[in-house]
């Protein structure tokens, strides 16, 4: 993936990308790829928030 | 729904896990939990702060060919209401099958009033097309 400084514009396509996850259902670390989500034809929402253990 | 949440913070994934299973107000949470220690996608999202190393609030909502259609970004200080994620997010999914059709502004839900066509025709003449 390139280093880019400019953040993402609407209309544009995201690039790919993977994060390791926490999953809750099963109880176990993963991976989620954005391209997995366009494989199966899903809709994505990113909620970024600051750091765990802290207050909503 | 069709819609898959991830929620991405800079805290490691051992860090979700222990929060997912320590904090009572989690136990509802069945959504993965990305880890972006790096900071190499908030980066991308434009919400890294570097001053503190942490993601500001921002949501994404992202379309299922990978289009980024909407983005939201707040200040630590100022949480996200999920009731208007709600509507952006069936709003997205409402008018991805209805191509023809724009929501407005007082848009909340699915029967509400839409703008069909907006065109040459409907310019100048948008309250009519919101009253009949």
């Amino acid at each position: 993936m390139s280093e880019t400084t400019t953040a993402l514009k609407l209309g544009q396509k995201v690039p790919d990308f993977e994060l390791e996850i926490y999953d809750p259902v099963k109880d176990d670390f993963g991976k989620f790829r954005l391209q997995d989500q366009i494989a199966g034809k899903r809709w994505t929402v990113v909620f970024f928030y600051p750091a765990d253990f802290t207050f909503v | 729904m069709g819609c898959d949440i991830v929620t991405v913070s800079e805290d490691t994934k051992f860090v979700h896990l222990a929060w997912r299973k320590s904090e009572k107000e989690l136990a509802n949470v069945r959504y993965p939990m990305g880890a972006d220690p790096t900071g190499k996608v908030a980066k991308m999202f434009g919400v890294y702060d570097e001053n503190s190393g942490l993601a500001l609030r921002g949501t994404f909502i992202i379309n299922p060919e990978g289009t980024l259609f909407n983005s939201e970004v707040n200040f630590y200080n100022l949480g996200r209401n999920i009731d208007e994620l709600m509507r952006k997010f069936k709003a997205n999914l409402y008018m991805a099958k209805k191509s023809n059709e724009v929501c407005p502004s007082k848009w909340k839900d699915e029967g509400d009033k839409t703008l069909v066509n907006p065109g040459a025709k409907m310019v100048g003449k948008v309250h009519e097309a919101l009253k009949g």
